[in-house]
């Protein structure tokens, strides 16, 4: 046994590197077979001196003989993939191997393996222990690997690298760790998740990616990595006709709860990783056991009611938040029954606008479209509509004309008056919800990135969880009406504050008006103001004409007449004049903001600059907001300018598709959305939160702009 | 009917194609085959019904195989399973010209230098047994039971290496698939995922 192990050796010795562990200096360690150098085998970090506590990556270069290739970390259906045992001083940690992406190649006798030819850098980042008592330290390696061209050859080395400590580590290698971090797969962002769907049948798993841009492309394929016992056959692509990209994977060996894989979705020279959580139990909709994935589910839900919350503070909603204060106030001499009962009309107001809403997206998704927050904003008519409404809403608070009910009930104010009640406390609800929706708040832009991609169960549980958040407050004000005795008892004053909030709404209008403007140009905004001018006229004449003492016949005439007016304007000024107007060209991306191209990012990264991307829409009042109080204030603005950030803005305002699609890419399924490409790691990008603030801004630029100048 | 006739037509094809290139499965009868043993005999698989038989894709210029040869492990393995009646064939599927092509004489040289204790060495330089079986490594390892069913395919044991130091402590699936059977339990690695080097093929 041991005369048979020895002679292996000795027969193996010129397959096997000659030098390994014998001389200290050389970094490189070969790999020699009859006389040619097969793999040089290298470690390199991208740093020249280790500083205490501070990672860095670490990598083997192996370069390989031409036409020789050595393996990914599944090699398919022959081979071993590499391997590297370190040595490193106590304290030390290291993390896994990064594989780039492979190439698949096709042997005779339909063999695929999956490997790297030419070079490879296998990167891990090692982190140092705190303290490091050595001017220097040694880092140590022994790595294994199998080259094969039409013959394989297992070759290993001891590899080493020798790294003074430093206070401050200066970069190295930068060149060669860009090219193999550009090669990674990157992962896959959590709203195309929404996008991949697994099912097994007994014998294979099939993959279905719906994207229609990824079905057009050409050499899309999956490379999986089956954890064993699970064995998998060739994948192969699936022709359809929706726009989908179907990969099915047959399977050898697999255990009955295996429902998909994790895998590498390859798009010419770029990958994404499905990752871990597919290698186990599927998507979270589908995975019955609670664990990580319905805790992941409970922690989106709150966020979706704590961002409802915030909703109520958001500045669309401001007039609406306004008026059900003062309801409140008017509901103070009440009977707690009562006010108790209006609070859960106007909570069930906020409920149903938030069902209808999901249940529409429901129905979207399932039949194949694609679904954003507040995507009913991109929709003209929609912005249309919701400036008649708020219109008719000052008008009515101004005085200019009061709703009379039937079967005698008192006149009041349209909505909130005391006695009316419960149907305008509804309508209220369902009014305050319909504003905010342009407003995504903090946390909202997570949960519901999430939500879109999951099943119809989970989106409707989302919506109610931001239900319940936004009509919390008034809930919890009408149950306990107490906590209102600090408000002042009603009077005269009351009016005058109601004719204030008129102003709060036709402000809103201005808003709204202006959405129109940049989504349709200014012909659009004159042929709807013309039709609110018709709709007021319409207000005035039912106010003043149609008042309780006139006749009936008088009442009668007077509302044909307004219809007449309201119809005919309307059929005119909307369905004529402003449905000839085109889409505007965007006005938002003015100044010195680039507009956003996929290719235009592409290039501008390749040139290896950063850019940072702003994801905007007229109608979103936080984009506004962020804007305008940091984005284009002095300080930020000669940020950009210092460090040479190229600033993109990509214009969602008409749900362009191509935005969409890139939104998607970062879970997100509404604006705002503010991502930041280092120049040093163009494919990770940072995302930053949904509210700026100068300062988080700045930060971040200086950083993107200090790893430039370290590479430089 | 045109259509009808073209649709058959290609169904017949497109079924013929899948069925070229479907492996055997485990509990699925093994294909039939005859082939050239390096002695000069033609080997049947159908002679060895009533026994249990082993295929091993072989090719002595890979690591993977060295090393079971080298350290005597397949050797020790062969001569156990074939002290008890089981029929051992070794398989060469190199095609002409590839590493580990052999001729007969080479291949008797071989044996003897490795003291081999197959039952026979058959030679497969067209590859078809090898795409019959879809083998695909070397070592490649397929034990079919006395009704021709085939009862494990793959790997010949648990750690995928070229180093003989591994082979202590691993499992060994071949000898484990068979003691199991022969003892009338259920295999319970009936399929793994073979290691090794590709197999030189031709197509």
């Amino acid at each position: 046994m041991v005369s048979n192990r020895m002679a292996s050796l000795r027969s193996l010795a010129n397959a096997l590197l000659l030098a390994a562990g014998l001389c200290a200096v050389p970094a490189a360690r070969g790999q020699v077979f009859d006389g040619r150098q097969l793999v040089e085998a290298k470690l390199v970090a991208d740093t020249a001196t280790v500083t205490p506590g501070q990672p860095f990556t670490a990598g083997l270069l192996l370069k390989m003989a031409p036409g020789w290739h050595t393996y990914w970390q599944f090699p398919g259906d022959a081979g071993i993939p590499t391997e590297i045992k370190w040595n490193l001083p106590p304290g030390w940690k290291v993390g896994p191997m990064q594989w780039p992406i492979p190439l698949k190649l096709t042997e005779p006798g339909d063999i695929q393996i999956y490997g790297y030819h030419d070079e490879v850098l296998l990167m891990m980042q090692l982190t140092p222990p705190l303290k490091i008592t050595t001017p220097a330290v040694k880092l140590a390696a022994a790595a294994d690997w199998l080259v094969c061209e039409k013959i394989c050859i297992p070759g290993n080395a001891n590899v080493q690298l020798e790294l003074p400590v430093g206070g401050e580590s200066t970069p190295a290698n930068q060149e060669l760790f860009s090219k193999f971090r550009d090669r990674l797969p990157r992962s896959l962002p959590p709203s195309a998740s929404a996008a991949v769907h697994w099912s097994r049948q007994p014998n294979e798993l099939r993959l279905t990616i719906a994207d229609r841009s990824l079905a057009q492309a050409s050499g899309v394929d999956f490379f999986p990595l089956p954890v064993a016992p699970t064995i998998t056959g060739h994948p192969r692509r699936e022709q359809t006709a929706d726009g989908s990209v179907v990969f099915v994977i047959p399977l050898e060996e697999a255990a009955k709860n295996v429902q998909s894989l994790d895998g590498l979705i390859v798009s010419g020279d770029h990958a994404f990783s499905l990752g871990k959580k597919w290698a186990t139990a599927g998507s979270a909709a589908e995975n019955p056991v609670p664990g990580a994935a319905s805790d992941g589910l409970l922690k989106l839900l709150l966020f979706g009611f704590i961002g409802g919350f915030i909703l109520n503070l958001m500045p669309c909603v401001l007039p609406v938040i306004s008026l059900k204060i003062f309801g409140f106030i008017q509901h103070a001499g009440d009977s707690r029954k009562r006010i108790f009962g209006n609070g859960l009309a106007f909570t069930a107001g906020i409920f149903a606008w938030f069902l209808g809403l999901a249940l529409l997206m429901i129905a979207l998704k399932s039949a194949g479209r694609e679904i954003t927050w507040a995507f009913q904003f991109t929709n003209p008519y929609f912005v249309v509509a919701m400036s008649a409404v708020v219109l008719v809403f000052a008008l009515n608070l101004f005085g200019v004309f009061e709703i009379t009910l039937p079967a005698g009930a008192t006149s009041g104010l349209l909505g909130w008056s005391a006695r009316e009640g419960y149907a305008g406390s509804f309508f209220q609800g369902v009014f305050a919800t319909v504003l905010a929706t342009p407003c995504t708040a903090p946390y909202l832009g997570t949960a519901l990135g999430f939500a879109f991609a999951q099943s119809a169960a989970i989106i409707l549980l989302m919506f109610l969880a931001i239900a319940a958040g936004m009509s919390a407050p008034y809930l919890l004000l009408s149950a306990q009406p107490a906590w209102l005795r600090f408000v002042p008892r009603p009077g005269p004053w009351m009016v005058r504050v109601k004719q204030f909030m008129g102003f709060l709404l036709l402000a809103t209008l201005l808003f709204l008006l202006w959405v129109l403007g940049v989504a349709r140009g200014v012909d659009a905004t004159i042929w709807v103001s013309a039709f609110l001018l018709a709709l007021s006229v319409g207000c005035w004449m039912l106010g003043s004409f149609s008042t309780p003492a006139a006749s009936r016949t008088q009442r009668s005439l007077v509302l044909v007449l307004i219809l007449l007016l309201v119809l005919g304007s309307g059929f005119y000024f909307i369905g004529q004049k402003f449905a000839a107007t085109k889409t505007a060209a965007s006005s938002l991306t003015n100044g010195d903001w680039i507009p956003f191209t996929p290719e235009r990012l592409q290039s501008e990264l390749a040139a290896g600059r950063s850019v940072f991307l702003d994801f905007t829409a007229a109608w979103c009042i936080t984009c506004k907001f962020n804007e305008a109080a940091v984005l284009e204030s002095a300080a930020v603005r000669s940020a950009f300018e210092r460090y040479g950030i190229v600033k993109m803005k990509a214009d969602w305002s008409n749900a362009d598709p191509v935005i969409t699609k890139t939104l998607k890419q970062f879970g997100r399924v509404g604006v705002p959305l503010y991502v930041l490409y280092p120049a040093t790691a163009p494919n990770q990008p940072v995302v930053l939160p949904e509210l700026l603030t100068q300062a988080l801004v700045l930060d971040h630029l200086q950083s993107a702009a200090t790893k430039v100048a370290a590479t430089k | 009917m045109k259509t009808k006739l073209l649709l058959l037509a290609l169904t017949t094809i497109g079924s013929g194609a899948l069925c070229a290139a479907e492996a055997p499965k485990v509990g699925a009868p093994a294909p039939a085959f005859s082939l050239p043993a390096s002695n000069g005999k033609t080997i049947s698989l159908g002679d060895f019904r009533g026994k249990y038989v082993v295929l091993e894709w072989f090719n002595p210029g890979c690591p993977f195989v060295q090393k079971h040869y080298k350290s005597d492990n397949m050797q020790q393995l062969q001569n156990q399973f074939t002290g008890k009646d089981v029929v051992w064939l070794t398989i060469d599927s190199s095609a002409p010209g590839k590493q580990g092509s052999l001729t007969p004489a080479e291949a008797n040289k071989q044996i003897a230098e490795w003291k081999m204790k197959s039952t026979a060495l058959l030679l497969d330089p067209e590859g078809k047994v090898g795409h019959e079986y879809a083998a695909t490594n070397t070592p490649h390892m397929f034990v079919i039971n006395p009704e021709g069913n085939l009862i494990y395919e793959g790997a010949i044991d648990s750690k995928a290496s070229t180093d003989p130091a591994d082979i202590q402590g691993s499992t060994n699936y071949v000898k484990a698939a068979l003691e199991e059977a022969m003892a009338g339990k259920p295999v319970a690695n009936a399929k793994t995922k073979a290691y090794g080097c590709s197999i030189k093929y031709d197509h």
